[in-house]
């Protein structure tokens, strides 16, 4: 009797043990990295994107989230249980694991059924007493593409990035200014900006219209060399100067010419043979004209 | 009696819901301001015939982007699943600029350029308007991207700035195009009291030397040359520059023909049609109608302006190094800032009121176009610096 006793307080020890290990791993997750609006991001196995919320196991001991909720509404903190005996559902010391939430509970345990947007804007991680509030985090309204997270992993303080690391860490990339923001901040007049942008524009025409000068004028020069050819021998004629505009309205004759001709025509003009076909209803021979032939009677003689 | 009841009560929650679902129920004058814009776009391009092609669709698209509906049923342009949402896509991803560079290369003539290639310079310097606006939005406190987005208004080519905003600022690509498009039309009204304040009337009646005559193959070579030279200085404007240079080879090349009437062609109305009124439909008033919106209108009209006023000063500029009558007029240089062939067009009717025989619209149109590479340019560098 003694001995049972004695089994009955080990085992009732270890799991009282075993709880609050499970309970003090369990606090050790934190929401990590949210996006709102996935158009252009993370892609689940099924190839979709929807948005995303990342959990962090900030502990130096494996977690496993059985059992614990996800929800995006405070008045029902069970709105999605995680299920257990999904090895997917233990965290590795120090490790992520992104939640979808794309209301598609069929395609596994990673996928939440709620979905995250302007509006619900709310998640919470809650343990598997239902009741006790892990982590929470409030949204604020994020562009596409765009992440709400700790500046460094499992920190207290958030922001909002265009540089979104779901599944890895956020140390060094969260905070990390884009380069239109380092540019902002290196030329915050614009001048810089201008001198650079206007002096690459006239670069680079300056380099074409070089170009084109020296292509036109050997040109010219070419054509100018297969005219005197031509003209060799022959007596020069004298020429009167013509206006500029002589030529091109010969030019755009020539050219409305040129144009005007297709391959293929809008309309077909041709020459159709116009045959008097035979048919009954036109023949003379069954024709009204002609008188029926007469007919005569004769007189049987008597 | 009861089941009578019942009938009549759940038809009344039904009409009152359908109530509820209806326009009229959830309307804002936001949404009614937005929808009388649209009807003088729609008025200014038929009456007065101001870009018709192009103020008729973002018009309608405008009326359709602001008819109030319940949210949620995926109807509107933002709504993901949305036959509209499906179509703005090309807008967002800039699938459609590309698109329509390509028709316009198939379109352009370059030989105004390639006869007398110093007009290139006045492209370029029409650019001015660009960053002239890029600095006034810094001021006015908008981000770079912004900024950016907001200066290429200037290039005067609503498929630039289209391409150019989804990608530096997304949230305001309405507003952006709404306004490049708008001041586009109203080139006729912005630019000729820039161009009269800034010449004399001396300059107003140079003459110029008639253009020389082009061969085919400096036509072919233009177009292959000039990606070349382009994008190999400004890789980031590859998908404009190259889809303009090529549609401009399916032209020239001349063996191409069938290729190039469909880019210049069905396939340009097509995606003429689909940017307009996609576009038009992105400026729901919930989104369109903010104070950002209305910096975005002046800026715009302060990066027209500009780029008016850089082209004219530059050929003036440019003029003190050019012998006499290899001289410039400066009435041209207006027709830098791009809007083809509208700017072009109105060197040709300003100078025309100074001198009733000086034909200046040949010659403007080598600046036009080279406002274009220009802005497709200038694109390219907005976008590798702040991309």
């Amino acid at each position: 009797m003694k001995k049972l006793l004695h089994i009955t307080f080990l085992i009732a020890g270890i799991s009282i043990v075993g709880f609050v290990v499970h309970a003090q791993n369990v606090e050790d997750l934190r929401i990590n990295e949210v996006m709102l609006f996935n158009s252009d991001n993370y892609v689940d196995n099924f190839g979709q994107r929807s948005a995303w919320i990342e959990i962090m196991n900030t502990g130096y001991n494996s977690v496993n989230m059985e059992n614990c909720y996800l929800t995006n509404d405070l008045n029902d903190l069970k709105k999605y249980r995680i299920p257990s005996g999904d090895p997917i559902s233990i965290i590795p010391t120090r490790q992520f694991i992104v939640f979808l939430a794309d209301m598609k509970t069929e395609h596994g345990t990673l996928h939440l059924n709620f979905t995250l947007d302007s509006i619900n804007r709310f998640i919470a991680l809650v343990s598997s007493n239902g009741k006790t509030i892990l982590d929470s985090v409030t949204v604020p309204l994020l562009g596409s593409n765009q992440v709400y997270a700790r500046t460094t992993d499992g920190g207290p303080i958030w922001c909002t990035s265009q540089y979104t690391t779901p599944n890895s860490t956020n140390e060094g990339q969260i905070e990390k200014t884009s380069p239109s923001e380092a540019f902002g901040a290196f030329d915050p007049s614009g001048f810089i900006m201008a001198i650079i942008a206007m002096s690459v524009v006239f670069i680079s025409l300056i380099f074409l219209y070089r170009i084109f000068h020296a292509i036109g004028n050997a040109n010219q020069r070419a054509s100018r060399r297969k005219k005197a050819k031509e003209m060799a021998g022959q007596p020069i004629a004298h020429e009167d100067e013509v206006a500029g505009e002589v030529f091109a309205a010969i030019s755009t004759a020539l050219y409305l010419y040129e144009t005007d001709k297709h391959d293929y025509e809008s309309a077909i003009i041709t020459i159709e043979r116009v045959s008097k076909r035979y048919s009954p209803w036109s023949s003379k021979i069954y024709g009204l004209r002609e008188m029926p032939p007469r007919i005569i009677q004769h007189q049987p003689k008597r | 009696m009861e089941q009578v009841q019942g009938f009549f009560s759940f038809l009344w929650d039904n009409l009152m819901q359908f109530a509820e679902f209806t326009g009229f129920a959830n309307a804002t004058w936001g949404h009614i301001a937005m929808i009388l814009v649209a009807l003088g776009f729609i008025a200014l391009a038929i009456i007065k015939e101001y870009e018709p092609l192009l103020l008729i669709p973002i018009g309608f698209g405008i009326i359709i982007g602001n008819i109030p509906f319940v949210p949620g049923f995926q109807l509107g342009v933002y709504e993901e699943g949305s036959v509209m949402n499906y179509l703005y896509f090309g807008v967002i991803k800039g699938v459609y600029p590309p698109l329509i560079f390509l028709g316009v290369g198939a379109m352009t003539d370059f030989s105004a350029l390639i006869s007398n290639p110093k007009l290139m310079l006045i492209g370029a310097a029409a650019q001015l308007g660009i960053f002239g606006a890029y600095i006034a939005a810094l001021q006015l406190g908008f981000t770079p991207s912004e900024a950016g987005a907001i200066g290429i208004i200037g290039g005067a080519d609503g498929p630039t700035a289209i391409f150019l905003s989804s990608r530096l600022a997304p949230e305001l690509l309405g507003a952006i195009a709404i306004s490049a498009y708008s001041y586009m039309a109203l080139v006729p009204v912005f630019q000729p009291p820039v161009m009269r304040l800034l010449t004399t009337k001396k300059e107003r009646v140079i003459r110029m030397k008639p253009p020389r005559q082009v061969t085919q193959m400096e036509k072919i070579l233009f177009p292959i040359l000039g990606l070349l030279l382009t994008a190999f200085i400004v890789p980031s404007g590859l998908p404009l520059l190259g889809m303009l240079f090529f549609g401009n080879l399916l032209k020239e090349s001349t063996v191409t023909k069938r290729l190039a009437d469909t880019a210049k062609g069905p396939m340009i109305d097509i995606v003429t049609i689909l940017i307009g009124l996609t576009v038009g439909a992105s400026t729901q008033a919930t989104t369109f109608l903010t104070t950002k919106s209305l910096g975005i209108f002046v800026l715009g009209a302060i990066s027209f302006i500009v780029a008016t006023a850089g082209g004219v000063l530059f050929v003036k500029f440019f003029n003190l190094f050019l012998k006499e009558g290899n001289k410039i007029n400066p009435l041209i240089g207006n027709a830098g800032v791009s809007a083809v062939p509208d700017s072009a067009r109105l060197s040709q009717m300003v100078g025309l009121e100074y001198d009733k025989t000086n034909h200046l619209l040949m010659h403007a149109m080598g600046p036009n176009v080279a406002g274009v590479i220009g802005s497709a340019v200038a694109a390219g560098i907005l976008l590798s610096f702040l991309y």
